[in-house]
């Protein structure tokens, strides 16, 4: 359960992050005319579909990972218990993935950050952004699920971490963890988020890099440590 | 809906063809050559704000977000979240799968629903019919079978394979759009406007309204829609769409610009000097379109076979599901019927061959070689042998002094005094002599008195004597004695294809000069690249047998290759001839006095004149003097095919392979309908490879074509003949 905490902190702290991009979409669906309620179900159908699409990459992760290692089903717990060859071997690539995410977070892998960001499907959802001004819910839930696939490093990392739990379930609820860690500073976008200073979303991100990074070394330990569980024996 | 059979798509410039769907976007009625085509372009240039255009992707994600929840319950049904204790909970969760998959089916199944009911209209089966039915099929067996509460239910099944399909068709759609990216300048001719300027007032019109002499403004960035002078303004113009070379041109008031080109830095006044649907840029947009719209022998092999294909794979689908249907539970069977029935969908075999063909003839348009046909492209790929006229096509087709035969005076001091004289006259020959002298650095010698005698040369005098150029029979008129072995050396040039000047002065004839035609400079070049690909070659002429022999020789044919002597009429015959030799065999001619064996041979290839391709004639039209891009031409025909036969090898190949696995049932169905929508994506990839085809390398052509006659060797009365060229 600690670990779901941990990463629903890393989500919370990159969604400072998220408010270059995502929280350009979300100041964009601005304020229906017909009063608050409208605008924050216009503003939880964007955030439920973003949701929903980060929990199918999850939950997608986790089954890849489940494949992946021919563990036949016995899904361990998040970052401790006993691991196979195969899901060690996951947990290995899930965290140099997510490490390497992180330094990209310090702006110490430049050209990581262009093969991330320009991955093709940023036009996408930039083509996509005027789905925003139509009115009714169903075209932000529509806008919120394509942005969920948009490229984004910290989406990579946790699902990442989604395939190295080797499990539906809890990739699924990695995934669910991270994108309720983004749900309040998204939700109150159209407020905070331009109050905010650009030195709090610098720290912010900051936080958000290192957070993953921990994340990182942790996964990376139980595929490279025999008794990782002891490592990870702050998150028990 | 009407026939669109002859329009192109408007997202990636395929022909529609009998899948047409007509959607309007921002207003406008546009065609679409599939539902890929319609959401991509949906997506790139749609108004969003606008609420109609928008439905079509708010539905999309709108499906998208239910399907995807849909799938996230199925995982955890699959990992087993819902068995021992939780087992009670079943049935419900069945029930809220029914609940989010009737609207995702209804919202994502719809456009191929639309689709498959057109066309059995039509009395057709087509790949949406199998979509259908297939998801159909699993929908209903899952409603029954949560009714029934019996374990498994498939509406993740129905609803992802959909989805897969949708986003598989809109990244297929993505990807043509590429290819569609080099054509739409080519094509831009037909629908550009032009800025209209009478007196004070400007007026946007289609282009094809603007006639001769109307003024035309044309903004920086914009391209120049007509034929014209500049009249106001200078900049710099890329004239790439019709060079084929991107080249920024510096352009001033009175310089002539090109339609297509584009308009750089300032803005132009310009005077358009002709009607704008006789530009060159029209004609290439004219003959590109009517080339993309032709459907290829490989490409209507490929749908004969699609179309068969569509029916022989529903009944295999049915017969898989009934056979297992005896071995395992009902469920499994009608399971594995669907993934007969995803996988098998064709979309990769009916996209194997347009694409390559419109990325190679948007390639070739590019470089102003134009192709009527895809079957023409087809054609070139296979040719084996290549058949050249001679005049105009391996020669420059104007006449060059080649030798200078004398009774002893020096070769210079003929062609001065011939200079001298022939300066005054237009006469094709007599250009020939001034450039000959020009090229040698000798200064003509001044001639007074110049007369013309029509047919027979021309005379004057110069230091006080009578000068005289012209045909032997001038010389007789003037009753001037020409020395036996000069006389010998020129009817012996005369009978191997020379034009003659003899030269006289002080009463006698000094000199004879010889003038031929030449090769281009390029012709070696060319010859000698095709022999390397792999293709013979042979000259065709109507000229006499020696004059022949002399360009063969210098352009680098084998003696046996030539036929010469040949009637307009006969040259048919010949190629013929040598067809049953060689097999698939070209004829590539200026188009002027060819046009009979251009039309005969299995590709005519005209250079110069691309009229020839609306007449018919030919099959592609090079640019002019674009004989050196014969070669690489051929090269992109062969990489075109090759593409084509790739794509329909892994196309039907994956097929059989994958129908194979489905109906012995080692394929999920949605595993198959991701695999499919990747097939049709390989497809496009490989296909784009074309774009990475190398761009023409003019190989160096050898400096010397002007001062060639310097190269000839002192020429003497005694001296054998002597040829350079």
């Amino acid at each position: 359960m600690t670990a779901y905490l941990v990463i629903l902190a890393a989500g919370f702290a990159g969604s400072f992050h998220c408010i270059g991009m995502c929280g350009g979409f979300a100041c964009m669906l601005g304020r229906d005319p017909r009063g608050d309620g409208m605008t924050f179900l216009r503003h939880l159908a964007y955030n439920i579909g973003r949701l929903t699409t980060y929990c199918f990459l999850g939950g997608l992760a986790g089954a890849v990972g489940q494949v992946i290692c021919t563990s036949q089903g016995t899904t361990v717990p998040l970052l401790n218990g006993p691991l196979d060859t195969g899901q060690r071997l996951l947990a290995i690539l899930a965290g140099l993935l997510m490490i390497a995410m992180a330094l990209q977070f310090f702006g110490l892998l430049p050209r990581l950050h262009r093969v991330t960001t320009g991955f093709g499907g940023s036009t996408l959802a930039a083509s996509l952004r005027s789905l925003l001004t139509a009115p009714g819910p169903a075209a932000p839930l529509a806008f919120g699920v394509f942005n969920g696939f948009l490229p984004c490093p910290l989406v990579y990392a946790f699902a990442a971490q989604a395939a190295s739990t080797a499990g539906v379930l809890p990739g699924f609820f990695t995934m669910l963890a991270f994108g309720l860690g983004t749900l309040p500073a998204m939700l109150l976008m159209g407020g905070v988020g331009r109050m905010l200073a650009p030195a709090w979303r610098e720290r912010g991100v900051w936080l958000a890099g290192s957070c993953i990074l921990v994340l990182g070394l942790i996964t990376l330990g139980r595929g490279l440590l025999p008794f990782a569980a002891h490592i990870g024996g702050h998150a028990a | 809906m009407t026939a669109t059979a002859d329009t192109l798509c408007r997202h990636c410039l395929l022909p529609v063809g009998r899948r047409a769907m007509q959607r309007t976007v921002n207003g406008e009625g546009c065609a679409f050559c599939c539902y890929g085509c319609c959401i991509a372009h949906q997506v790139e240039n749609g108004n969003l704000e606008e609420h109609e255009a928008a439905w079509l992707l708010v539905r999309i994600g709108v499906g998208a977000f239910l399907s995807m929840n849909i799938m996230l319950f199925s995982l955890l049904l699959y990992s087993g979240a819902f068995t021992g204790a939780d087992a009670g909970m079943l049935p419900w969760i069945h029930l809220l799968l029914w609940l989010f998959a009737t609207p995702a089916i209804i919202i994502l199944g719809e456009p191929f629903v639309r689709e498959t009911w057109l066309h059995a209209r039509q009395g057709r089966l087509t790949a949406s019919a199998l979509i259908v039915l297939g998801v159909g099929a699993a929908y209903a067996y899952s409603i029954f079978a949560t009714i029934e509460r019996s374990p498994q239910v498939y509406f993740d099944t129905a609803s992802m394979v959909l989805m897969l399909f949708t986003v598989g068709y809109y990244l297929d759609a993505a990807g043509r759009a590429r290819a569609a990216r080099d054509l739409q300048p080519l094509l831009a001719a037909e629908s550009e406007w032009a800025t209209v300027v009478a007196g004070d007032e400007e007026h946007r019109r289609p282009v094809h309204e603007v006639g001769a002499g109307t003024l035309v403004r044309v903004r920086p960035g914009e391209r120049i829609p007509v034929d014209g002078v500049i009249i106001e303004g200078c900049s710099h113009a890329d004239e790439a769409v019709i060079t084929g070379e991107s080249r920024q041109v510096a352009k001033g008031i009175g310089a002539h610009v090109v339609a297509g080109s584009v308009n750089l830095e300032g803005p132009l006044l310009i005077q358009s000097s002709g009607a704008a649907s006789t530009t060159r840029w029209a004609q290439i947009c004219r003959s590109v379109r009517d080339a993309l719209i032709r459907r290829s022998p490989s490409q209507r092999l490929a749908d004969a076979v699609v179309g068969a294909f569509v029916p022989v794979i529903l009944m295999l689908g049915i017969a898989a599901a009934v056979y297992w249907a005896q071995h395992v539970p009902l469920d499994r069977a009608l399971l594995i019927g669907l993934a007969v029935l995803v996988v098998a969908c064709p979309c990769a075999v009916g996209l194997a061959a347009p694409m390559a063909t419109a990325l190679g003839i948007g390639r070739l348009a590019r470089h102003g070689c134009l192709v009527r046909d895809p079957a023409a492209l087809e054609a070139l790929a296979r040719v084996r042998l290549i058949a050249f006229d001679k005049t105009g096509t391996l020669t420059s087709g104007q006449a060059r002094v080649v030798a200078v035969d004398t009774d002893g005076t020096a070769a210079d001091e003929a062609l001065a005094r011939a200079a001298g004289l022939e300066r005054h006259s237009e006469h094709g020959l007599a250009r020939a002599v001034v450039a000959a002298a020009a090229a040698r650095g000798i200064e003509p010698t001044a001639a007074s008195d110049v007369r013309v005698v029509m047919g027979r040369g021309i005379h004057g005098s110069a230091d006080g004597q009578v000068v005289a150029a012209g045909s032997a029979a001038l010389m007789r008129e003037l009753d001037w004695p020409l020395a036996p072995d000069l006389a010998e050396r020129g009817r012996s040039r005369e009978a191997s294809g020379h034009s003659v000047i003899y030269i006289g002065w002080g009463g006698r004839v000094n000199a004879v000069l010889s003038l031929d035609d030449t090769p281009l400079p390029e012709a070696h070049a060319t010859v000698e690249a095709l022999r390397e690909g792999g293709v013979c070659v042979a000259l065709l002429t109507g000229d006499l047998p020696a004059a022949a022999q002399r360009i063969a020789a210098a352009v680098g044919i084998e003696r046996g290759d030539i036929e010469a002597g040949l009637a307009p009429a006969a040259k048919p015959a010949a190629l013929a001839r040598r067809r049953r030799e060689h097999g698939t065999a070209a004829m590539v001619g200026d188009g002027l006095n060819d046009a009979p064996v251009l039309a005969a041979a299995d590709v005519g290839i005209a250079v110069g004149s691309a009229t020839d391709l609306a007449r018919e004639t030919a099959a592609i039209a090079l640019p002019p003097g674009g004989l050196w891009l014969l070669p690489w031409t051929i090269g992109v025909a062969r990489a075109v095919r090759t593409t084509i036969l790739t794509n329909l090898m892994w196309a039907f190949g994956y097929n059989l392979v994958a129908v194979g696995a489905a109906a012995a049932g080692l394929l999920q169905p949605v595993l198959a309908a991701a695999v499919m929508a990747g097939s049709s994506i390989v497809v496009v990839l490989n296909s784009l490879r074309l774009e990475r085809l190398p761009e023409p390398v003019r190989s160096q052509p050898r400096q010397q074509s002007r001062t060639e006659p310097e190269r000839a060797p002192p020429l003497r009365t005694s001296g054998a003949p002597v040829v350079a060229a």
